[in-house]
């Protein structure tokens, strides 16, 4: 079972960078992503309150990073 | 050309220049970057109906490049917590109950039929983070940091790191991060013994001392360009909590064939008036997370898109979709619109309340956070740029949440706003 | 030059300044007149109607020329003062325009170090050849007009011509001159950044406003002389500082000409850089 789950991740791992190597821009086609909004968290601030509320009022938290510290509120 | 051959170059430069110019020796460069210090601060205002949890913040974060590609991040949060919360006691359709307080110094009476709320909790928080961001050669980068806070009960300690890669011409990133943290928690009148009752004032035989928990995070993700619009982000996060996990200040009710409240034994007023014990969960939690994340940009305006799927070994599965849109009217004015949707499965071990008669489980909590529920976050943002490139934001969004398969007298539901100022600013610019 | 040209100067009193700006003025137009390919009578021209025949050259265009045969064994080939008739076919200003590869071939016969004869003094080159120092040219004033601006004065000076600088020496109170180069910055969000420059050369190569877009693709302004054509997957812009602007002004080109392995070229000449 162990062995079977190495090889698909290793397939599916070699999959996903051959697909990654065909998509893309060039270098000087970056105008619109480097953008600020663009980043992938744009607001960390917002990110970073909005995480806390969530996890003190729901069982999940983290999944785009990390959740940055712990309370005593869950 | 060849690399290699070139390490000589600005050598043989600098003999042919100085050839050129005649002059000897030349003085060296002195030239660096002045880079801005980039401070963010928030003030923001988290309010549930009903006089239950009211949480005021101030925040701050610090920004800095000091040499290219190193940065330095700072960050300070204070937090005040104010309002009742539900303290996981069912609610009595003909009786009133009367609890004893964390401290075990007085106690709290709720009518009959209403939702019981503990309103003891006036804390305060104080977290502190630093974080720096370091180029590894050409197309790395290493992240590490700490993170720390403090309140009345609680304190935190954490560390953590990550590394990123970039391929096919910074077009794809893959990133792989740890995080721990040791924990330590000593709440007011001790830390119950799981399942123990909750004992009357001054009594303490049902609590410990302190207690700890540790949390470790295993991080691993793929960013991809797909074209000059788009990205795309793929994550998956492991976790492993271990060491008290408990909410120490939720109880559990005893019921009776009826399904009232099984009184105390004892010459009345008997505080607390009925059986109410003290929550136990498993000491240990793994949990599996999958994240994906999109971000569209249009003419005007950048679409943001995210699904996160949860699995633990509490049985909880929880799905949460996440959709921005931020609309630039002008260079300087944008407007965001949030809608998030939140689904979660029941704990196995939760449960509303205990049946007397029937043996113990070993694990059982009433925490409506560990329930069956749905949750709607719905708001807007606004941002200004000014002229002199700082940025102010505001939003107000509203969060409820409602239970399944409960009847809501029973489930503690939720109405929340959420409010927000915002103020970024640069300094040495 | 065809470039605005502006000197800043540390000096206290009006009388210095005024002198420090004819010195640096003079200089300018002394060098820009001797090599401009627009005016008759000028060493330039000389060549240019030389015809194949051998022509005896200056001791300053013969340092020039000397400097320009070692920056062409360093980038072998890649930078050429031979170059500049490629002009000839190639239009950046406004006109999304390419020319054919037929028209690009003819024009490289009359283009190549390796047809030249340098034997200093003489140079000869074949006909229809010509030498242009519009790859150094500005540097090289830059350079010179600091050398003379020290000889009258030990205050700092910074020397502009066109976006290709000299900071002569630090300034007396120990602060830098504040230079904005226009390279985004993502962080802030903002188009420039700022540099504290206290002394010597800082130069940009590259131009994000002059390109030809035809095809989806884009063709940077800077040419490589072994083939004719803009350099592939250069990035739009790269800002050095170095000891002088001649030397700042090369590593710029040097490192354009690697194309996609600009920024590894930087790293590894341990240079201070900012590439768009």
């Amino acid at each position: 079972m162990y062995r079977v789950i190495c090889i698909t991740t290793l397939l599916l791992g070699n999959a996903l960078l051959t697909g990654c190597a065909n998509l893309g821009v060039d270098p000087w086609d970056r105008d619109l992503l480097a953008r600020p909004d663009m980043e992938m968290v744009s607001d960390p601030m917002e990110a970073g309150l909005d995480a806390h509320i969530y996890f003190s009022k729901e069982a999940s938290s983290g999944g785009e990073g990390f959740a940055g510290g712990g309370c005593g509120c869950n | 050309m060849q690399l290699k051959k070139k390490l000589n170059l600005r050598t043989s430069l600098a003999a042919a220049t100085c050839s050129l110019l005649g002059a000897s020796p030349v003085a060296k460069v002195l030239a660096e970057e002045a880079t801005p210090w980039v401070i963010d601060t928030a003030a923001l205002y988290y309010g549930e109906q009903d006089g239950r949890v009211q949480d005021i913040s101030a925040n701050f974060l610090a920004n800095k490049e000091l040499r290219y590609g190193q940065f330095l991040n700072l960050s300070l949060a204070i937090d005040t917590l104010t309002g009742a919360t539900p303290n996981g006691a069912k609610p009595a359709t003909n009786t009133a109950q009367t609890f004893t307080t964390p401290s075990g110094n007085s106690s709290f009476t709720t009518p009959a039929g209403d939702l019981p709320l503990d309103d003891t909790f006036h804390d305060t928080r104080v977290a502190l983070g630093v974080s720096w961001q370091q180029p590894v050669g050409d197309v790395s980068t290493l992240d590490i940091g700490t993170t720390l806070s403090k309140e009345f009960d609680y304190q935190h300690i954490g560390i953590n790191a990550s590394f990123s890669r970039d391929f096919f011409q910074r077009n794809t990133t893959v990133t792989a991060g740890f995080a721990f943290a040791s924990d330590s928690i000593d709440p007011e009148g001790g830390a119950p013994i799981p399942l123990a009752p909750m004992r009357g004032i001054d009594d303490d035989t049902s609590k410990l001392g302190d207690d700890d928990k540790e949390i470790i995070d295993l991080l691993i993700g793929v960013t991809q360009v797909i074209n000059r619009r788009m990205l795309v982000q793929l994550n998956y996060t492991y976790s492993d909590a271990s060491g008290y996990l408990n909410d120490p200040y939720k109880i559990v009710s005893v019921l009776d064939a009826t399904g009232e409240p099984v009184p105390t034994i004892g010459p009345a007023p008997q505080i607390p008036s009925h059986q109410f014990l003290y929550e136990s969960r498993p000491d240990s939690r793994t949990k599996h997370s999958i994240f994906a994340k999109t971000k569209y940009r249009f003419d005007n305006s950048t679409l943001s898109a995210s699904y996160r799927y949860m699995t633990d070994d509490w049985e909880i599965d929880s799905h949460t979709f996440d959709f921005r849109y931020r609309w630039d009217m002008n260079r300087y004015n944008y407007i965001e619109p949030h809608l998030r949707f939140y689904t979660q499965s029941a704990a196995d071990f939760y449960t509303l309340a205990l049946n007397d008669g029937t043996p113990l489980p070993q694990y059982a909590s009433a925490d409506y956070r560990l329930g069956e529920f749905d949750g709607i976050t719905i708001g807007a943002k606004y941002g200004h740029q000014m002229k002199n490139g700082d940025e102010w934001s505001t939003r107000l969004e509203y969060y409820t949440t409602t239970g399944k398969g409960v009847s809501s007298t029973d489930y503690p539901d939720l109405d929340a706003i959420i409010f927000q100022v915002s103020y970024r600013l640069k300094i040495g610019d | 030059m065809a470039s605005p040209c502006e000197l800043l100067t540390d000096v206290d009193n009006k009388t210095k300044a005024e002198e420090l700006l004819s010195i640096v003025a003079t200089e300018a137009w002394r060098i820009e007149s001797k090599f401009s390919r627009y005016l008759d009578g000028n060493i330039i021209h000389k060549i240019t109607n030389s015809n194949g025949l051998a022509v005896s050259v200056d001791e300053e265009t013969a340092q020039l020329i000397d400097f320009s045969t070692t920056l062409y064994e360093l980038t072998e080939g890649g930078f050429d003062i031979t170059s500049g008739i490629l002009r000839k076919v190639w239009s950046f200003k406004g006109k999304n325009k390419i020319p054919s590869n037929a028209a690009v071939t003819k024009i490289l016969n009359s283009v190549g170090w390796d047809k030249a004869n340098w034997d200093s003094p003489a140079l000869t080159l074949k006909p229809g050849m010509q030498l242009d120092f519009g790859g150094i040219g500005k540097e090289y004033a830059v350079d010179r007009a600091g050398q003379l601006a020290n000889t009258i004065t030990d205050a700092s000076c910074l020397i502009n011509f066109g976006g290709d600088l000299l900071v002569t020496r630090p300034r007396k109170d120990g602060k830098a001159w504040s230079v904005g180069i226009e390279q985004p910055d993502t962080l802030t969000g903002s188009a420039t950044r700022l540099i504290m420059l206290q002394q010597g050369g800082l130069a940009t190569s590259g131009d994000t406003k002059r390109y030809i877009l035809k095809d989806g693709k884009r063709y940077g302004h800077i040419l490589d002389a072994r083939t004719g054509w803009p350099i592939e997957d250069a990035p739009p812009t790269v800002t050095v500082a170095a000891d002088t602007c001649i030397e700042a002004g090369m590593l710029t080109t040097i490192a354009m000409l690697h194309g996609p392995e600009a920024i590894e070229f930087l790293e590894a000449q341990e240079v201070r850089y900012w590439c768009g």
